[in-house]
């Protein structure tokens, strides 16, 4: 029967031991430490921005000019509503237009002939004047004859009451020549009514120019499965379009390495579409919310908090924002998978 | 970051073993449709390192020389695993 000899028995047994244990636990600690301080993740994806296209105006889709799948350059007309029914609106509002500036017209003859009467009222007034003042001195001169009795009396008597008359003729010469300066009024209703005929004539010519819908940027159409004919609803989404100015990817990293990441960080990222090829990037923003699975506060109630006794809790990622520097349209599909590495590899030195 | 003579040490067991493989390419494989991360590949590297010095050291005769075999041997495979890490996929 063989002995196993005890470890003890070799000392050049026990320093390699030792040696190779020592140098295992600092190389641990070195990767440990170099893993926090140059972040990576292998579940990043592709992200960049959308338009969903739509028109402000519904209407059959009678012209669609793109296809799926089909890159579209800022400018593009995309398709056409039928522009008939926002045409008839068009020449309604014209004629509308039209009508609000004959009223104007109207308004302002009629408004010259208030003028021309209130001009007459007022002479009314120097014609009533004259007649009353001539009618007093009639008085004051036969009131002495009247007193001697040179004249009947009854001429004077009807001197006084032609004085009479004439003062009430002056006060009512006064009175029409105020009722006819009102009467003028202005032309600030026919011209409002003017004003808002144009309105809703530029607004029905909007309308019509919204029926044609044109690219808001460079882009890739997508989920696009209609054909002409289909009827639009106002702002319903015809298909969406996924900008191609500008290409980003957004990387989950926990929480405890946010803290060696800065805005301006250069990125390594390599999309899974052909992961052989590094691309230069750098890191845009971090992430300033996400929602906590732990506490769900909801409006108007009370916080929900589950009991649980948890004694190891898994990191929370936040979603760093990478923007990519050099775009290479054939490695980037929106959702695609990447791998990023913060501030270090191929694409970093 | 590495101590100078400890990177060298590292240097002359190791380098031989990742030298020549110019690694290029994102750090995760794909393998029938899902993708596999490169620690995976370190620790696989570390076991197979460990497995592989067992029995080169059973044929030479150095395995007598050892004592405490189970640690030395996972110790090994640690090192190259953390090795492979470092100088191919880590930031150098």
């Amino acid at each position: 029967m063989q002995h196993v000899r005890i470890s003890g028995k070799k000392p050049l047994g026990i320093l390699i031991a030792v040696t190779c244990i020592g140098a295992a636990t600092l190389l641990g600690v070195v990767v440990a430490h170099k893993s926090n301080k140059y972040p990576s993740s292998d579940s990043a994806s592709i992200d960049a921005e959308l338009v969903h296209v739509a028109s402000t105006v519904g209407g059959r889709l009678i012209d669609l000019r793109v296809h799926v799948n089909q890159h579209v350059h800022k400018g593009d007309v995309l398709y056409r509503l039928d522009p008939e029914p926002y045409l008839l609106t068009v020449r309604q509002a014209e004629a509308n237009l039209e009508l609000a500036n004959a009223e104007v017209e109207n308004q302002k003859r009629l408004v010259g002939v208030k003028t021309a009467n209130a001009a007459v009222a007022t002479d009314q007034i120097t014609r009533a004047q004259t007649n009353r003042d001539l009618a007093a001195r009639t008085t004051e001169r036969l009131k002495p004859l009247a007193g001697k009795a040179y004249i009947p009396w009854q001429e004077y008597d009807q001197a006084r009451v032609a004085l009479h008359n004439a003062e009430v003729s002056l006060a009512q010469a006064h009175q029409q020549s105020v009722a006819a300066d009102m009467a003028v009024g202005d032309l600030k209703s026919s011209l409002a009514a003017q004003a808002a005929s144009q309105a809703a004539l530029d607004h029905a010519r909007y309308e019509l120019r919204q029926t044609t819908v044109i690219a808001p940027t460079d882009g890739y159409v997508t989920s696009l499965q209609v054909k002409p004919g289909e009827v639009l609803a106002p702002s319903q989404v015809l298909f969406t379009l996924i900008a191609d100015d500008a290409w980003y990817v957004t990387a989950p990293i926990r929480e405890i390495n946010l803290s060696s990441i800065h805005a301006g960080d250069c990125v390594t990222v390599y999309s899974m579409i052909n992961r052989h090829t590094p691309l230069r990037g750098h890191v845009e923003s971090i992430g300033w919310g996400i929602m906590s699975a732990d506490t769900t506060i909801l409006a108007r109630a009370l916080p929900i908090v589950p009991r649980q006794m948890d004694w190891v809790h898994v990191a929370q990622r936040f979603p760093v924002r990478i923007q990519i520097d050099d775009i290479r349209p054939e490695l980037l599909r929106m959702g695609a998978t990447a791998n990023v590495e913060i501030r270090y590899g191929a694409a970093c030195h | 970051m590495i101590p100078k003579p400890f990177h060298r040490f590292l240097s002359v067991l190791l380098v031989p073993l990742v030298s020549g493989c110019t690694f290029q390419g994102a750090p995760s494989f794909p393998i029938v449709g899902a993708y596999f991360p490169a620690w995976m590949v370190c620790g696989l590297t570390g076991i197979a390192v460990a497995l592989i010095l067992r029995v080169i050291f059973l044929l030479t005769g150095i395995d007598t020389l050892l004592s405490f075999r189970l640690f030395t041997y996972v110790a090994l495979g640690v090192l190259s695993a953390l090795a492979l890490w470092v100088f191919v996929f880590g930031p150098g």
